[in-house]
């Protein structure tokens, strides 16, 4: 059973299609790139299955259910902004996760925070921005989710740390599960990709895995971002 | 969930009233020993400073006020509907539980704040004679009690309850008008907050008028003619009275929790 379906998806922002009649399936076990340039609709897809965004019309189902509560328990979800309350510290964020998500894996959590020397009763206002975002991190990528959907995890970050995040999502997701990671940043997630979906103003322009990129076109998928994307 | 919804929501908000009631009771305490003496002193320095600290509780009672009502509206729209709403609104919980957490909350810290007032009033007032004059005149009311027949203490009791049902519906009811307007509002793709002060307008403006047809149509069917024939006992009016005041918050709150839920459920669109 695919963990992401949608058909002939459709979200507009006043008279703007975000999204105009998206299709596409995500199967397990996959990490997938959704690609495409800014203001293409990749926040937006992922908010949709997430329930943030209400759909104008089309169909989209998170691991066999409509978004919702029961989705949502099995879909770890990083945003593409700071959304843990700032006035919390990372160990009150331990107690928050843990509480909410029963697959949420606190050691696991524990030993990321440790190895980023990440002071655990240091409050996340006190933090960089930087730290921050690894802290958001740490908590998503510490859960045994079926769907991991991460909105921009290596944007407005060092090179050093973008190699520490994707070592982060490889090291740490549940193979069972696919990952999708919404980035502009072709090149630095290549090396990690399955798959890829590129989609340019609210469609989807391409479906297809990573080898088939490679073998059908001789190129690799920042090559061929560069070609599609051509301004 | 709504359990540890509601454990986070105090977590998240004690962390601001609490010292609120300890600015009150400080302040309280400096505003009685103020009182013994030190306003009106020769020494014009310890007038002046009493007279300040009179003040400063004055102003605690109104931060206080001002804080658990402006709290109660910034936790819903800050952490519903803001970024903490990335957070919040992925978590494997349902919208009436979110909804009825920031309720529950709110309303709790509404009927503390009346308590911390009350108590920092009396600490205020206090003087050596004060406690003992106090507790005689609880003695005396426990007296009066005993001295009712079933009945009457039955009625008293549930009159008891029936008024502080009433308070914590009302101030649900309260915090629900603007839960209703702000998940109006932020359900457009634009203005999210200035369209939410106008749904709030416009949503009293809706309410107001009918309830007006409402009185009007109770009027034509003959309503108040009939209360005005029928002759109760003064405790039967005030049950009844007490009944449909709770049933009419009951019905008003209702609407705003639909209007809510409905829109949190099928119109979400944060930013």
């Amino acid at each position: 059973m695919p963990v992401l379906e949608c058909k002939e998806l459709c979200k507009v922002y006043g008279r703007i299609p975000a999204l105009d009649r998206v299709s596409l399936t995500v199967e397990p076990g996959r990490i997938v790139g959704l690609l495409g340039p800014n203001g293409s609709g990749k926040t937006t897809l992922i908010k949709v299955a997430n329930g943030l965004l209400t759909p104008e019309a089309g169909y989209i189902s998170v691991c066999g259910f409509a978004p919702g509560r029961e989705s949502r328990a099995q879909v770890s979800y990083l945003p593409e902004r700071t959304a843990i309350p700032t006035w919390m510290t990372a160990v009150q964020l331990l107690d928050f996760y843990g509480d909410f998500y029963a697959d949420f894996r606190r050691d696991a959590a524990i030993e990321m925070l440790e190895h980023l020397n990440i002071q655990p009763r240091q409050s996340i206002r006190q933090m960089s921005k930087g730290t921050r975002e690894k802290v958001q991190l740490i908590m998503v990528m510490s859960r045994a989710a079926r769907l991991y959907l991460l909105d921009e995890p290596i944007g407005g970050v060092d090179p050093a740390t973008r190699d520490y995040i994707l070592s982060t999502i490889i090291g740490n997701y549940n193979p069972d599960a696919a990952v999708i990671l919404s980035t502009h940043l072709i090149a630095d997630v290549e090396k990690v990709l399955d798959d890829v979906i590129f989609i340019n103003q609210g469609q989807v322009v391409l479906q297809s895995s990573v080898d088939e990129i490679r073998e059908e076109k001789g190129m690799s998928v920042d090559a061929l971002f560069r070609e599609v994307f051509k301004c | 969930m709504l359990r540890k919804l509601v454990k986070h929501e105090f977590r998240a908000t004690g962390r601001v009233m609490l010292p609120m009631y300890l600015i009150l009771l400080v302040t309280a305490v400096g505003a009685n020993i103020s009182g013994r003496g030190l306003i009106g002193s020769s020494y014009w320095i310890l007038d002046t400073l009493a007279v300040l600290v009179v003040m400063a509780f004055g102003f605690a009672i109104a931060g206080a006020c001002l804080l658990a009502f402006l709290l109660m509206i910034q936790r819903f729209y800050k952490n519903l509907l803001q970024d903490e709403g990335y957070l919040m609104m992925t978590l494997p919980v349902s919208i009436h539980q979110h909804i009825w957490a920031k309720l529950i909350v709110s309303t709790v810290w509404f009927i503390l704040t009346i308590l911390a007032i009350i108590i920092s009033a009396m600490v205020v007032a206090y003087d050596v004679g004060f406690l003992s004059e106090f507790f005689n005149e609880l003695l005396k009311l426990l007296h009066g009690f005993l001295k009712l027949n079933a009945g009457e203490a039955v009625n008293g009791v549930v009159v008891l309850i029936e008024g502080i049902a009433l308070i914590f519906l009302a101030m649900a009811a309260f915090s629900l008008q603007f839960y209703a307007a702000l998940a109006v509002g932020h359900s457009f793709a634009n203005h999210k907050l200035l369209t939410s002060v106008g749904c709030f307008f416009a949503i009293q403006f809706v309410m107001q008028f009918a309830t007006g047809a409402f009185f009007v149509s109770a009027d034509r069917f003959g309503f108040f003619r009939f209360m005005n024939r029928w002759s109760p006992t003064p405790i039967v009016a005030v049950h009844v009275g007490m009944l449909m005041l709770i049933a009419g918050t009951v019905i008003y709150g209702a609407i705003f929790y639909g209007i809510t839920t409905f829109f949190l459920k099928r119109r979400l669109n944060l930013e």
